[in-house]
């Protein structure tokens, strides 16, 4: 009879392996996938490898679509440590590109460029951080589930989205299409590195993943959080305030997620519309778990899940293969890390003898 | 009241009864997988492998009804992942949930694209019961619908049945609520929770199907739209009882009949608003049911995503 046996602490090798062993049996099944639909996985996976890192263009791309993804994670992060749930990261977003259009929109001509910038920047976080106020504070203070309150506030975000720019928003020499106005150069994230199109919110995801991580592992902040996680009956009769804790972690979430979407409008698409890729909220759940909620691991995870998404971009325009293979392959990862979870927790026996 | 303001009440209250049919099959699911002490965030993903599985086959054979069965089925299938990885390898059933949506879209939009924008020949066809159906009002209502809605009604009271009239469903709960006192009595606490996540799966599927065999008779990319974490934010609503889910499923069915009623007729609220409005109900009928569930004690399955060791005792 296989037997398990709980594990007092987790080896070193296991916390390595079983993350990569994840990832190459997802994207086995990726592959699989793909055999099923008649084209051959190897040439696929090439080219999704030289779509993401085959040349320096395409190697800024997948940079760029690990800003944001960094961005949020690290957010991410600090909320489910305490193993809570903010699946709000795609609402948060929208509301952060949002509130730092209305600065884009309205002030451009009026103030200068740092300072414009700084003020889109705040704005960004302030939007994100209020639409993740309203699912925290139900949480902490009536107990009103917040995965599915994060869930149904992403779908409200997006009709707000759809309505500004149907209507109020839309620049009316956009030929009736949903778009506002170009920015000004004064509302655009500077470009790190010319004939690239990486901004400045590289460095402010790398900032962000190493506040977090000195909050989670140096601050009595970050040391509530973790307390909480292991054992939230224990943090309250330790007398830690949890749904201060709570408040705080989704707020600071919420203002990445926001932030990440500022960064996306000003520093990339340069205006606002109604496709402004707030997948990357969901994508980023994925780099969180994956990273082991460690947000120095996230900034390796963003990169990696980044080269996925922009080499799969790319073969979904020259080899028709959709989209759709990335949610696939990353699931599939997800579900092998989780399952293989319980090699980090318990200890295998079979017939009395040691297997793991 | 006039004629014409009768019929379209009748209209707008038979096609409420039809949306409200899209939930309510995932709703009953999810309560009974619930219940059962497993929390399933895969409802989205379970739904909308079914709505693709029901839509294919519907396209290639033209046989309805075993559309519906095959996209129920791969709903059930779906949720085997789920229940694997949290009843056997005990993994986290939240980000479990979650994986399990993402993957039903990004496979329904990998196998989905040779799909898109075809349209069905035909839909699931009306049947009128005898004699039911003459009720004034109500019966053009309730019983001038399809196989699917009266297997719907019949779910209600059975799962309602069972739950609370029969062992099965004592030990259903006593699984829910305390896998150990359960097992001790010698109910399978696995077996048991394989069943109705595997239960779970089935009526998420059916739901989905239900949507592209009825109600969008094409396929789209993302067609569930987000219904799937309606279907669970209801579940909150019907306190884990099957009769109220009949009642969270036919507001939210209400709601969007009324908006898409408005939005043909040209009304000059703009569309985005008026399609936030399910979405923005269920948001304050989630805070309404949870200030009701805690003032009222009752409800929440006490083990609810707690994975169950057995040989820990």
């Amino acid at each position: 009879m296989l037997k398990f046996e709980k594990r007092e602490n987790i080896p070193l090798h296991l916390r390595i392996l079983i993350p990569l062993i994840s990832i190459l049996l997802g994207v086995l099944i990726g592959g699989i996938a793909v055999m099923f639909s008649q084209v051959n996985p190897l040439t696929v996976y090439k080219a999704i490898f030289i779509g993401a890192f085959g040349s320096t263009y395409v190697f800024s791309e997948t940079i760029v679509v690990a800003i944001p993804l960094l961005l949020i994670s690290v957010g991410l992060i600090l909320v489910f440590k305490m193993n809570y749930w903010n699946i709000g990261a795609y609402g948060q977003y929208i509301m952060g590109a949002i509130f730092s259009t209305y600065f884009a929109l309205n002030s451009a001509e009026t103030i200068s460029r740092p300072i414009l910038l700084m003020v889109m920047c705040i704005a960004g976080m302030v939007g994100g951080a209020l639409w993740a106020l309203i699912p925290a504070a139900l949480k902490a203070y009536w107990k009103v589930n917040e995965v599915i309150a994060t869930l149904l506030l992403n779908y409200i975000a997006l009709y707000i989205l759809q309505f500004l720019m149907y209507g109020p928003w839309r620049n009316p020499r956009s030929f009736g299409f949903p778009l506002t106005k170009i920015f000004d150069l004064n509302a655009q994230l500077p470009k790190l590195i010319s004939h690239t199109r990486i901004h400045l919110g590289l460095i402010f995801g790398i900032i962000a993943a190493i506040i977090i991580w000195i909050i989670i592992k140096k601050t009595k902040f970050g040391y509530e959080i973790r307390v909480i996680g292991e054992n939230e009956i224990a943090a309250r009769y330790a007398g830690i305030n949890i749904a201060k804790n709570i408040i705080l972690a989704m707020v600071i979430s919420g203002g990445l997620a926001g932030l990440a979407g500022m960064a996306q409008i000003s520093g990339i698409i340069h205006m606002l519309q109604i496709e402004i890729n707030p997948d990357y909220g969901y994508t980023a759940i994925i780099v969180a778990w994956l990273s082991g909620l460690n947000s120095l691991t996230a900034m390796i995870v963003s990169f990696f899940l980044g080269g996925l998404f922009a080499g799969a971009s790319q073969i979904q325009m020259t080899m028709k293969v959709p989209i759709g293979i990335v949610g696939l392959i990353e699931s599939s990862i997800l579900f092998f890390l989780l399952g293989g979870a319980i090699l980090t927790n318990y200890k295998l026996n079979y017939k009395g003898r040691k297997i793991i | 009241m006039r004629p014409d303001a009768y019929a379209i009440t009748i209209i707008l209250l038979a096609a409420t009864v039809e949306s409200g049919t899209i939930l309510l099959f995932p709703i009953i699911g999810e309560i009974l997988t619930e219940r059962s002490g497993i929390l399933n965030l895969g409802i989205e993903g379970m739904m909308i492998i079914g709505a693709l599985v029901g839509f294919a086959t519907a396209f290639i054979t033209g046989q309805i009804y075993w559309a519906f069965f095959m996209g129920m089925l791969a709903g059930g299938l779906a949720s085997l992942i789920h229940a694997f990885i949290s009843i056997t390898l005990r993994g986290n059933q939240v980000v479990s949930g979650l994986a399990l949506s993402i993957f039903g879209l990004g496979v329904t939009n990998f196998y989905g694209q040779e799909f898109v924008n075809l349209q069905l020949a035909h839909t699931v066809p009306q049947v009128i019961i005898p004699g039911l159906s003459q009720i004034p009002f109500f019966g053009s209502i309730l019983f001038k619908q399809d196989y699917m809605v009266y297997l719907s009604y019949i779910l209600v009271i059975i799962t309602w049945f069972i739950l609370f009239k029969t062992k099965t469903g004592i030990q259903l709960r006593a699984v829910g609520q305390n896998a150990q006192a359960a097992d001790a009595m010698g109910v399978n606490v696995y077996k048991v929770r394989y069943f109705w996540t595997f239960f779970g799966g089935l009526m998420a599927g059916a739901g989905g199907a239900y949507l592209t065999l009825n109600c969008a008779p094409f396929w789209l990319d993302g067609i569930t739209a987000g219904r799937g974490w309606v279907a669970i934010a209801l579940v909150i609503f019907a306190r884990w009882n099957p009769p109220y889910a009949l009642i969270g499923a036919y507001l939210f069915g209400a709601i969007n009949a009324l908006q898409f009623q408005l939005q043909s007729m040209g009304t000059t609220i703009p569309s985005a608003l008026l399609s936030m409005q399910p979405y923005f109900l269920t948001f304050i009928l989630i805070i309404v049911a949870t200030l009701l569930v805690k003032a009222k004690h009752i409800g929440v399955p006490k083990e609810l995503g707690i994975p169950y060791a057995r040989e820990e005792k």
